[in-house]
């Protein structure tokens, strides 16, 4: 059949209706209300353009970080030999005579290494004000030995030994392992609270276990020994490590075989103990740190307060 | 009366008596939805004396709920124990939408945990900014994925907050709309006889002294500008920590007649004392969306400002980078270009920019959208919760459950019939 009829051509298609007029560009302001053709919920490519992920993330290498762990391990080393020192004091397996050989050696030995890595300290005159603190400070240790030695008379010994653990714990807990709370004069950062409450907490402890020995000489040794460590152990470690970085290897290493040589002659149990500690600090916990990295997402951006970049001096 | 198109419910812990940029914003957003013939409740705690129901401007009725403030006016975390309450006053007043402010409010998270247990659409306005790195921020980012887990539509003060908030509780950047706050430009009115720009140029600063705004910038770039200009001077208006180490910049550089410290400003005066410059500094060092500027430019000033991109068009704002050489500059290029500066044609642009009713209306498209989204039953709302996290996931769902089963309670104990329906009372003409 056809489909044109005769004389009828069919009617022309209607004319396509006009394209809707482009709508204005989105623009990312907040004045002008509603933007015409857009919602308010219009979300485009620019959105979190200027998210900055993981900016200041140190990227680790797990020699260097098991490198810098040798510090913990050393410092744990020489904690561990002041406390094998209480615990032959208190056993009478060292007499007085003894232990203030020990100090004295101590002492010449350390001002040897601060006089050697530190170039600052070869004037004369600093050298006099520290023989003089040094001076006044044994002499008022020797002056308050007998107050110390009757202070804990009234406590019982458990107590005493749970509070001295409690306190190196804490001790080692909050101690400042990247530098040392004692600087030479004339350094930049001053101490923080924590490494504050750490040397504190150390000087307690030596005072609670040296008012448990018998006699006067006794606890002006043992005081003068374990304040002598707790306070410039750090500051040698320090200026070791920073003069040069093989000797603090060296040093480490040297430590840590003294105080398992001790440890084992000590008690088996113990040394199995400080060998797994060492073990986990040096090897362990840098390998779980490299694998919890892969975790960290830092997210800055446009809404961060913005960072000063002048100190405020008060 | 025509029954009202929608029923609102404002929670918040912030509203008046107490002052300040959410609690205006929800004044204002209530009294523009109750002339578009809206009923709007607001919701918040007792503030001294003043707890029961008040009845504002234009029918506005406010419940002060009997909870004490606890900290920085937020109510007591109690999780279960808002639910009676709340559970009445939606009730009551028949609401349909339960709209909350500021993520803040420990009031506002708990109403929009009751009202989307029992069934209410549930829309949220973040009005801040937060980081993620501190132990604040990150809880406080997680109350906030709990709550947005289940929410109908959110609501963005700024560009800036939109993609922070989205971050901060991983919602879809298409739930979130983006409303900015407006200004009352009836109250922020030019002067009628300006002050003449000619011998001195009057640069003014309202804010509260302390870091978050950039105090510390002001005392380096308040001596600089001085030494640069000999015919400025400031007025600082506000009060806070940092009034101290204005002062002492004040008597180091002897410029005691060219700085005047106002103390704190009451908002009722903010605008006479806006009135008596020509330009006026923002040093905050982060913002979510700033009000004050909004104000300074309906009242004529020209604006100097850190940090805020896309609040004024480029003609009426000197942007500068948080740094005191940078803002030296901007405040510079602010002084040259002042005489080209028309108060009364800046005021009338900025009527059209920003407006009450515009925001009005926009929010208004929201509730409808959120009306629309369908309704989801107790099992498939869990499914959502469980995504915020390996342990939160299963404790936010262990929270909806309970929360769940206490209501059901207490429709045993008090039946949604015993709970008696309040009037509706025409307040307008």
């Amino acid at each position: 059949m056809d489909n044109n009829l005769a004389g009828d051509s069919p009617p022309p298609p209607p004319p396509p209706p006009p394209p809707p007029p482009p709508r204005p560009k989105w623009r990312k302001v907040a004045y002008g209300g509603m933007q015409i053709g857009y919602d308010d919920n219009y979300t485009d490519e620019t959105f979190l353009e200027e998210m900055v992920m993981n900016a200041n993330v140190v990227r680790r290498d797990l020699l260097k970080v098991m490198k810098d762990s040798i510090s913990i391990s050393q410092y744990l080393c020489i904690v561990a030999l002041v406390v094998l020192v209480w615990f032959h004091t208190l056993q009478s397996s060292l007499d007085e005579t003894s232990l203030l050989l020990l100090d004295l050696s101590l002492l010449a030995l350390g001002f040897l290494v601060l006089l050697l890595t530190e170039e600052k300290m070869l004037s004369l005159r600093l050298l006099l004000r520290y023989v003089t603190n040094i001076t006044f400070f044994t002499t008022g240790l020797y002056v308050l030995a007998p107050v110390y030695q009757t202070l804990t008379r009234s406590i019982s010994s458990d107590s005493i030994w749970a509070v001295t653990v409690s306190l190196l714990l804490l001790h080692l807990f909050l101690h400042d392992y990247s530098g040392s709370t004692i600087r030479a004069p004339g350094a930049l950062k001053s101490p923080s609270l924590t490494s504050c409450i750490s040397v504190n907490a150390s000087v307690v402890a030596s005072v609670f276990v040296a008012s448990r020995l018998p006699s006067r000489g006794h606890v002006f040794a043992v005081m003068l020994f374990s304040l002598q460590v707790f306070l410039f152990a750090p500051l040698v470690a320090y200026c070791i490590k920073k003069f040069s970085f093989g000797l603090h290897l060296g040093f480490s290493f040297a430590l840590m075989g003294l105080t398992m040589y001790y440890v084992y002659a000590l008690h088996r149990l113990f040394f199995v103990l400080f060998l797994v500690l060492v073990v986990v600090v040096n090897v362990v916990c840098p390998y779980w740190l490299i694998r919890m990295q892969e975790y960290k997402f830092e997210i800055n951006g446009p809404w961060d307060e913005a960072k000063l970049c002048f100190d405020i001096t008060d | 009366m025509a029954e009202p198109k929608l029923r609102v419910l404002m929670v918040s812990d912030f509203f008046f008596p107490n002052f300040g940029g959410v609690e205006n914003h929800i004044y204002y957003l209530s009294q523009c939805l109750l002339n578009l013939g809206h009923k709007v409740v607001v919701m918040t705690h007792a503030y001294g004396n003043r707890s029961g129901v008040r009845y504002m401007t234009g029918g506005l009725k406010v419940y002060y709920v009997p909870w004490r403030p606890f900290t920085m006016q937020n109510t007591f975390p109690t999780v279960y124990g808002t639910l009676p309450i709340v559970r009445t006053i939606l009730k009551r007043e028949r609401i349909t939408v339960v709209h909350g402010h500021q993520a803040f409010s420990t009031l506002c998270h708990e109403a929009l945990m009751h009202a989307r247990t029992m069934g209410y659409r549930v829309v949220f306005t973040d009005h801040s900014l937060y980081g993620f790195a501190d132990v604040g921020s990150i809880h406080m980012n997680k109350v906030l994925q709990f709550t947005l887990a289940d929410i109908d539509q959110a609501i963005c003060v700024s560009h800036t907050s939109k993609e922070n908030t989205v971050l901060r509780s991983g919602l879809a950047p298409g739930k979130v709309f983006m409303i900015p706050n407006a200004v009352d430009t009836a109250m922020f009115k030019p002067a009628d006889v300006r002050p003449s720009s000619d011998d001195v140029i009057t640069i003014v600063v309202i804010s509260r002294l302390v870091y978050r705004k950039g105090a510390d910038l002001l005392v380096e770039v308040i001596p600089e500008v001085c030494r640069l200009y000999p015919n400025v001077r400031f007025v600082v208006g506000g009060d806070g920590p940092k009034h101290v180490r204005l002062e002492e910049m004040r008597e180091k550089h002897s410029l005691q007649d060219r700085v005047e410290m106002l103390g704190a400003v009451p908002h009722s005066r903010v605008r006479s004392v806006l009135v008596t410059g020509h330009i006026f500094l923002n040093s905050s060092l982060t913002e979510a969306f700033c009000i004050a500027i909004l104000e300074a430019a309906s009242c004529g000033l020209l604006t100097v400002s850190t940090r805020v991109g896309g609040v004024l068009p480029d003609d009426m704002v000197v942007l500068a980078e948080p740094d005191p050489d940078d803002m030296v500059r901007a405040i510079e290029k602010a002084i040259s270009i002042l005489p080209s500066i028309n108060p009364e044609e800046m005021h009338n642009r900025m009527k059209k920019l920003y407006s009450w009713q515009d925001v009005a209306k926009r929010t208004e498209i929201v509730y409808d959208r959120a009306l629309k989204c369908s309704n989801r039953n107790l099992l498939e709302r869990l499914s959502r919760f469980l995504s915020c996290g390996a342990w939160a996931g299963k404790v936010f769902c262990m929270v909806m459950i309970i929360d769940y089963l206490l209501w059901r309670l207490l429709q045993l104990l008090q039946p949604d019939d015993d709970i008696e329906e309040a009037p509706d009372i025409n307040f307008c003409n």
